[in-house]
């Protein structure tokens, strides 16, 4: 980073250009790839030790992570993880209890105004002004990001190309689909040209299509060179987007790495997924001391009583194991209806670093 | 900057909400039209009326031995044709009932008064009977009605009158006094003339009623046109009182905001947090001058009303702007969210409205204690400056009001300013 700020100034100098051209000068002659390796000496994102309560209630307990610049890292948990207490600390909201973190190596602490000067906010819920149109809203919220005349002019229709929603520019964000009202939710947060994006949980409750915009949008503004942190509670987003995954669960960051760093702490487990068509019987429990089983969890919380419903089941080897799955369950009278077998992914991880499932 | 875009943004906000929009500028304008038609306009001949074209065919004649000057039935003609009722009544004579209904049913007229030969022998003696016929136009319904009312009344008063001088002469007698015949007639007509007076200041003379209304408070100058006096203060009361109203609400977008989720959103751009909170107060403080203003020029254009010299009509708007835009942050700071502003809104400004005579503006002889009251509230002083400025007061005479605004203002603000900081911190 450092040298490529250095090499902008001689650009800049050169050619008597702006800094914004002379970045863009310096992303042709030189590819990402080749100044990457400085790049990694940066952390766009610095968490240590963060902390947060509420009452007695510790809903951050003592986080760490970091985020290079230009990398995707998501913070994947259930709901209650600490996630989105988490980013409202990092995005000024929240006043932090202990720790610090710092954004583009501004302090949220002793620099909180140039911190949000580098940093974009998408929140969770849709926090727009329904009652104006979508360009009045982005032009609200970039003048509150410092832009103005034509800058502010340009940048909004930029942003309302990248989101799409150009043609519907003159229409009031009150009536526009949830899909698309996340789109310029997201929009009113990139009007700056920001170096970080935290984007808390942008795909919930929408349809697939505006889901599949919104991850491609995602990526989009990685390849230009943002740094984005995405909370979310899909495995398949965290690990179709993320560079880096960092898994919460009460408070804490329990897992970091690469997704197939995360993949590798379950050893090649297999979660199994089954249905049983019986209740009140005690097949968890049979279940639990079966040989090469790992982890249990049912979908009620559970694991010492059986309902109808899907049971996951943490093991070594699923052609082994299975059979003596049914085998229990047929000595207490219960029926397998269903077996679905996956091979170890996200939710596998979380099952093995927890005992407990990670769903909605 | 940012300070100003906030502002600017709410108020674009405001004026696109139908409600806020109804609630600062129509609704005191339609309470205020309603009391001008009702009582200003009409009275002042602002509203043209039609007037009701009444025929007239006067037969009456006095009897040998009576104690009038003129028959009674001239009395009832010259009710018609009265200067007091000329703007409304268009009364002509007919010289028989023949031609008055024909003239009826050629919808020349619309009513006919037709008084017999024998009225007032009928009046003065028992034993005749005579009857005021009354024909109309059967498409006409208020026109007959009030004139059967004018004529019924004419005649219970012919009536009253017989009986008041009947019970005059046996109280004479009862104390052994002779009435003078000669004097009889002199009662009469004094009783006829009082009674025709009588009549037309409670039924004709509309002005003289709003005279009553307008009666001046102490210290005040009356004004030259007492219509424009009443309508004047009656716009006022309504001004503070929705302009406190508007104060409030304006100052609830922060609660709206907070509940939208974009209060939170801006905390999270580089903008300091007690700059978006100056943003939000300015805002509830424009909206406040801007409705002022609006209300004063429509006001002036649709009800005459003369607010005052320029400074001292500044003065007033300046103490009212104040004072509702820091009881508006006072009263929401207390609230946590929107659903609960309503009867803060409703309840608490209504009453402090009412404590502080903005729907008594116009009623004279008020108690002390009330009028006491109001000096508890901003409300009663924004009132007491817009009182003098209409009465054409001087400057110098609204800076006491003006300063108690101010200071009140000011005073609630920073209170409810420094709630909300701590709020948001």
């Amino acid at each position: 980073m450092f040298f490529r700020r250095i090499e902008t100034k001689i650009i800049t100098k050169l050619l008597g250009t702006g800094l914004d051209t002379g970045y863009a000068l310096l992303d042709q002659l030189y590819p990402r790839a080749l100044y990457k390796r400085e790049k990694e000496k940066m952390n766009a994102i610095e968490v240590k030790n963060l902390k947060k309560s509420f009452g007695k209630l510790q809903a951050v307990a003592g986080v760490d992570f970091s985020a290079q610049e230009g990398e995707i890292l998501s913070l994947l948990g259930p709901n209650g993880a600490g996630k989105s207490t988490t980013i409202s600390m990092l995005s000024g909201l929240l006043a932090l209890d202990e720790g610090d973190a710092a954004i583009m190596e501004h302090s949220i602490r002793t620099a909180p105004e140039a911190a949000k000067a580098s940093l974009g906010v998408v929140p969770q819920d849709i926090a727009l002004y329904p009652d104006l149109s979508a360009r009045e809203n982005l032009v609200f919220w970039g003048k509150m990001y410092g832009l103005r005349g034509a800058v502010l002019k340009t940048r909004v229709d930029e942003v309302l190309d990248i989101i799409g929603l150009r043609d519907r520019q003159k229409d009031a964000v009150g009536k526009f689909s949830g899909g698309m009202k996340r789109r310029v939710n997201i929009g009113a947060a990139l009007l700056h040209k920001p170096q970080v994006v935290i984007m808390d949980e942008p795909t919930v409750g929408i349809d697939p299509q505006s889901r599949r915009h919104i991850l491609d949008n995602v990526k989009e503004l990685n390849r230009q060179g943002m740094t984005v942190l995405y909370t979310t509670h899909y495995m398949e987003e965290a690990a179709e987007l993320s560079d880096h995954i960092a898994i919460m669960d009460s408070g804490k960051v329990i897992a970091y790495g690469t997704h197939d760093e995360l993949i590798k702490l379950v050893n090649g487990q297999t979660r199994i997924d089954l249905t049983l068509n019986v209740e009140g019987l005690n097949v968890l429990d049979a279940w639990k001391v079966v040989e090469g089983v790992n982890g249990i969890d049912s979908t009620d919380g559970s694991s010492t009583s059986l309902r109808p419903g899907s049971v996951a089941v943490l093991v070594s080897d699923s052609n082994l194991v299975l059979p003596r799955l049914f085998e229990a369950a047929g000595k207490l009278g219960a029926r397998i209806t269903s077996v679905d077998i996956q091979e170890p992914n996200l939710e596998t991880v979380f099952l093995h670093l927890t005992g407990r499932a990670l769903r909605d | 900057m940012k300070i100003l875009d906030i502002a600017f943004n709410d108020l674009l906000r405001s004026f696109r909400s139908l409600f806020m929009i109804g609630m600062t500028i129509i609704a005191p304008l339609l309470l205020t039209g309603l009391i001008y038609f009702a009582f200003g306009g009409l009275a002042g001949g602002d509203v043209s009326m039609t007037a009701m074209k009444v025929g007239v065919v006067n037969a009456d004649t006095l009897p040998a031995d009576s104690p009038l000057d003129a028959p009674i039935g001239e009395n009832i003609r010259a009710m018609f044709f009265d200067e007091s009722v000329e703007s409304w009544i268009e009364a002509s004579d007919y010289p028989d009932e023949a031609a008055a209904r024909a003239a009826v049913n050629a919808q020349e007229i619309g009513v006919a008064v037709i008084i017999p030969a024998d009225l007032s022998a009928s009046l003065l003696s028992d034993e005749v009977d005579a009857q005021v016929i009354i024909v109309s136009d059967p498409t006409l319904t208020i026109a007959p009605a009030v004139v059967q009312d004018m004529v019924r009344m004419m005649l219970d008063g012919v009536a009253g009158g017989g009986i008041a001088i009947q019970t005059l002469i046996e109280r004479q007698q009862a104390n052994g006094l002779q009435p003078d015949p000669a004097q009889i007639p002199i009662w009469v007509t004094r009783y006829t003339d009082w009674y025709r007076e009588f009549q037309r200041d409670l039924f004709h003379n509309p002005e003289k009623a709003a005279l009553v209304l307008t009666v001046p408070s102490a210290g005040e100058s009356e004004s030259a046109d007492p219509i424009q006096s009443m309508m004047g203060l009656t716009m006022a009361g309504q001004m503070i009182f929705f302009a406190f109203f508007t104060g409030a609400y304006a100052m609830m977008s922060i609660l709206r905001e907070d509940e939208e989720g974009t209060l939170a959103r801006l905390f999270t751009t580089p903008t300091e947090r007690v700059k978006i909170l100056a943003g939000k107060f300015l805002a509830v403080v424009l909206t406040v001058i801007l409705q002022g203003l609006v209300l004063m020029t429509a006001g002036h254009f649709a009800f005459g009303i003369a607010w005052g010299q320029p400074v001292s009509a500044a003065l007033a708007l300046g103490g009212q702007v104040l004072a509702a835009s820091g009881l508006g942050v006072l009263l929401i700071s207390f609230v946590k969210t929107s659903k609960q502003g309503g009867p803060v809104l409703g309840g608490g400004l209504t009453a402090l409205g009412m404590l502080g005579g903005l729907f008594t503006a116009n009623i004279p002889n008020m108690p002390e204690a009330f009028l006491m009251l109001g000096n508890f509230t901003p409300q009663g002083w924004v009132l007491k400056g817009w009182k003098l400025s209409l009465a054409g007061s001087a400057p110098a005479e609204l800076l006491l009001p003006f300063a108690v605004a101010l200071a009140l203002g000011v005073l609630m603000f920073a209170f409810g300013a420094m709630m909300f900081k701590r709020r948001y911190a």
